[in-house]
């Protein structure tokens, strides 16, 4: 590889990373959310979007971006709760199929995002926000915000990890998602897990719909439309349920869209492809996931 | 007045796509959030066949193909694209992925090929679209005459015409037994598997059927507008014309059309009335808050009316006409006596009425002959195993079948007696082991496959087809009827229509003899638990098997009709046929099996008639203990 090859390649490592990091939250909070709920929830990021406007009309209000990122993980956590409690709680309890929630989740993510283009209209906006510094990491160049993101992401995976081994809460989120009806015979109060689950993933919604938002500098309603194709790939590739295979998930397909999108020979464009190719080939080979269970 | 001819166009083009939708989401249940791409790819091979090369007008656009065709190539064409297209995602839509899961590969697929068209120029001209694609016989006409109205006119009542010819086609193939089979695989799959439905072909055949009229539909629409660009597909058109289904009524094609009416031309033309001229309002406001009430109807409507403004029809067969009725209606004309007159008994004391008439219940031995050379055993498992993640449900058992017995398996909870029984009628895949059936290593084939040669299971869990009624349920089982193939039907309702006959007679006579006549054409998913045990059993039944395995086939059922049915089994017995049937009450296996096989902890415990196994002490700790 030429040298100049060679720079372009660490530098779209770096890129990959950073979308890995904003790919593994909102994986985690999709993937913790199907395993303990069972919606395939495809609202999602359209709530990660309306936590990204949340973010900024509170720095538009002159306030601080990262007192924005904690105002949407609040959004995101209230709108994901009502949005089980009104939507498909009552739908699940009436015994709806599977597909008849997924095609729910689809008309609430039309109602959310259309819903935030009505009142933003279609125009682009961005944070008013420092990228701080900027440092150089062997060939990558990474400003001070980005590697706070990545900073934010690896807590956030600490978290789910310690919160699901450690804690009280966690065995009982593994246990719902294992059996529900079990779990709910042996003294687990589901119904609470499950709603406390959708204010944790809505809480990793939202920060995923800022840091993503962040991230890209200039979005629109629409932006995260893409987006979700990346998650779900993150999510199928390690798994659906399981919170380790979305991290490893999101790690392989954040660095390999960047990496795809770096390479001489492959436009940029065309970076969302490596993605659909490993969720297709996912779904055919090995629709449990990389770490799932052999069928 | 042009207007009113877009908007027939229009209205024609989108009946027919949700008649495709409708064909292949509301009855076959296949769920494809990649609708959309099957139109659009029929709309573009129809532009590029109609097109000259690309070289022409100056090469202000790109695209493959350009072959100047004639019509009506390019509708044909449409049609076969969108059908081949379909061909690649069987896989996602075949017997192993949950079906949500596969709904959301073709929902990425449809994104990201509609990436692929905007940014890969070279295939048909990228962002920009094909443009100036003919009108249908333009070449015989003047630009000046395909612009008038009395053209216009043709145009859309001919795409009126194909809409009709779609709808009649659709009609065709669900209303026959192959259209049946259909509907029984989306409301339970794993239950059509077992009763000898090939799930990957039905469902391939769904994916191609849909595709072909999406395709169409694209065509007919390319020809009228000239124009086809990535924007026409975007991923949200799926969801609009789901709306359309999802409102008219799924799995009624009438209600399809009554969708594309209301919402695809409702949807697009109700905003032409109303415009925007408040400058304080912010720009998008109108066409954001369309998709909002898109969204809007789906939820609400999959609350309030999930069955859709025309919800499916019943579809009731009428009872057989008694003597006097049919002396009354002996002038043809009348539908119901030309059924009947085709289908009447046949004389008394031909052979055929003695088979028919002795018992409902046919065994298909004469038609799969016993093997020479193969011992008193039936079916034999040899050293099966079966692992989930590491808990070994069933290992090593070894237990043998003899022909004609009504062999019980009993055992504790857990004991492995359901996992052996899916095991053997090949709902699950073995870990380790043999299965020798009428002399056959039957290990490798597919549940459906064994159904096919006579070896039938029942569900322990409720698993009749809830949308279909009693009759139907039986119906579906008929393992030879000529209409239940997709040529079959497309043949029409006269190739098969003595099948059925023949099988409506058989299902009621069934039917009959397990005291369910009044509720024939109720909707199986409407009856009592009791009753939905004996459909279950009489579906079993009508698939003519030689080997039932029956799993609990008396619970929740009450005892004195437990005991007519343990009486039935032990006749079917009698006259050849072999069951092996998981029981928890021991008073049933007193009474009704011989011999009977004890399972506990996954292995196989003991075996011999039930007085043997009362004596032997394991037995009795195994069940009282476990």
């Amino acid at each position: 590889m030429r040298g100049k090859d060679m720079s372009l390649f660490v530098a779209s490592v770096g890129f990959g990373l950073i979308t890995s990091a904003v790919l593994a939250i909102a994986a985690l909070g999709f993937t913790l959310q199907f395993a303990v709920t069972d919606v395939l929830n495809l609202a999602f990021a359209a709530v990660m979007t309306l936590a990204g406007f949340v973010a900024y009309w509170v720095n538009n209000a002159g306030l601080s971006v990262w007192l924005g990122l904690v105002v949407s993980m609040a959004v995101g956590s209230l709108v994901s709760v009502l949005l089980n409690y009104f939507v498909y709680s009552p739908f699940q309890r009436r015994g709806s199929a599977p597909i008849t929630l997924v095609i729910v989740s689809l008309g609430m993510a039309l109602i959310i995002e259309f819903g935030v283009a009505a009142i933003v209209g279609g125009v682009n906006v961005s944070y008013a926000m420092s990228q701080g510094s900027t440092l150089r990491l062997g060939g990558m160049t990474l400003t001070t915000v980005q590697l706070t993101i990545i900073a934010i992401s690896l807590v956030v995976m600490a978290g789910v990890h310690a919160l699901l081994r450690y804690t009280k809460l966690g065995k009982a989120m593994r246990a719902t998602a294992a059996n529900r009806t079990l779990a709910r015979n042996c003294g687990i109060r589901a119904s609470r897990v499950i709603a406390v689950t959708w204010a944790l993933t809505g809480a990793l919604c939202g920060l995923a719909g800022t840091v993503f938002a962040i991230d890209i500098g200039s979005f629109d309603p629409f932006s995260t439309d893409l987006f979700l194709i990346l998650i779900l790939a993150a999510v199928f590739l390690g798994g659906p349920g399981n919170a380790y295979g979305a991290m490893l998930g999101a790690l392989v397909i954040g660095l390999a869209t960047e990496i795809s999108a770096g390479l001489p020979f492959i436009q940029a464009d065309y970076k969302y492809v490596v993605a659909f190719v490993a969720l297709l080939a996912m779904l055919a080979v090995r629709p449990t996931g990389l770490l799932g269970a052999r069928t | 007045m042009y207007y009113l001819i877009t908007l027939l166009v229009y209205g024609a083009v989108d009946a027919i796509a949700c008649l495709g939708l409708s064909q292949q989401f509301g009855v076959a249940g296949v769920t494809n959030f990649g609708f959309i791409i099957f139109q659009a790819v029929g709309a573009y091979v129809a532009a590029v066949l109609a097109l000259p090369p690309d070289t022409a007008n100056g090469g202000f656009q790109i695209y493959v193909g350009g072959l100047n065709l004639p019509f009506p190539v390019p509708w044909i064409g449409a049609a076969v694209a969108g059908a081949l297209l379909a061909l690649p995602f069987t896989f996602l839509v075949g017997r192993r992925l949950r079906g949500d899961f596969a709904a959301v590969g073709l929902l990425v697929t449809a994104v990201l090929l509609n990436l692929l068209a905007t940014n890969y120029r070279q295939l048909f001209n990228g962002d920009a679209g094909v443009s100036l694609v003919p009108a249908p016989l333009a070449a015989q006409r003047s630009m000046f005459v395909t612009t008038s109205n009395a053209y216009q006119y043709e145009f859309a009542a001919g795409a009126i015409l194909l809409a009709a010819v779609v709808y009649l086609f659709v009609r065709r193939i669900t209303e026959s037994p192959y259209g049946r089979t259909l509907r029984a695989m989306r409301d339970n799959d794993k239950v059509a598997d077992s009763l000898g439905k090939n799930l990957l072909s039905l469902r391939t055949g769904a994916m191609v059927v849909g595709g072909a009229i999406a395709g169409l539909s694209g065509g007919i629409l390319v020809s009228f507008i000239g124009v086809w660009s990535p924007a026409a597909w975007s991923y949200a058109e799926t969801i609009v014309l789901f709306t359309a289904v999802i409102i008219g009524g799924a799995g009624n094609h009438r209600g399809a059309v009554l969708g594309a009416i209301l919402v695809p031309v409702g949807f697009e033309e109700i905003t032409r009335f109303i415009t925007n001229n408040n400058p304080s309002l912010p720009p998008n406001l109108l066409p954001s808050l369309q998709w909002v009430a898109i969204g809007l109807l789906i939820v609400v409507f999959l609350w309030a009316r999930p069955q859709g403004v025309l919800p499916e029809r019943k579809r009731v067969i009428p009872p057989p006409p008694t003597l006097a009725q049919r002396m009354l209606h002996r002038v043809p004309g009348q539908d119901v006596s030309r059924v009947r007159q085709r289908t009447k008994p046949p004389a008394p004391g031909s052979a055929a009425a003695a088979s028919e008439a002795g018992s409902p219940v046919r065994s298909r031995r004469s038609r799969y002959p016993r093997p020479t050379g193969d011992g008193p055993e039936i079916l034999q498992a040899i050293g099966v195993s079966k692992d989930f993640g590491g808990v070994h449900a069933v290992s090593g058992v070894s237990i043998s079948v003899r022909r004609g017995t009504l062999t019980g398996l009993i055992g504790p909870n857990g004991a492995g007696k359901s996992t052996l029984l899916s095991l053997l009628a090949g709902t699950e895949k073995v870990s380790a082991g043999k299965i020798i059936y009428q002399g056959r290593d039957i290990t490798a084939l597919p549940a459906y496959r064994r159904a096919r040669t006579g070896l039938v299971r029942t569900f322990q869990l409720a698993s009749e087809f809830k949308r279909l009624t009693v009759l139907e349920n039986l119906l579906t089982a008929d393992p030879a009827n000529r209409g239940d193939s997709f040529l079959g039907a497309a043949a029409g309702r006269r190739y098969w229509l003595a099948d059925e006959a023949r099988a409506v007679d058989r299902a009621r006579a069934l039917i009959d003899s397990f005291g369910l006549t009044a509720n024939a054409n109720d909707y199986a998913g409407d009856l009592s638990g009791g009753q939905r045990r004996l459909v279950e059993i009489m579906r079993a039944l009508m698939s003519e098997p030689d080997m039932l395995l029956l799993d609990e086939p008396m619970a929740g059922v009450h005892p004195e009709l437990a005991r007519k049915i343990g009486d039935a089994l032990r006749g079917l017995c009698q006259d050849g046929m072999t069951i092996l049937m998981v029981e928890h009450e021991l008073a049933i296996m007193d009474e009704f099996c011989e011999p009977v096989i004890v399972m506990a902890d996954g292995g196989v415990l003991a075996e011999g008639t039930m007085t043997e196994l009362r004596d032997r002490t394991e037995v009795v700790e195994a069940y009282l203990v476990g």
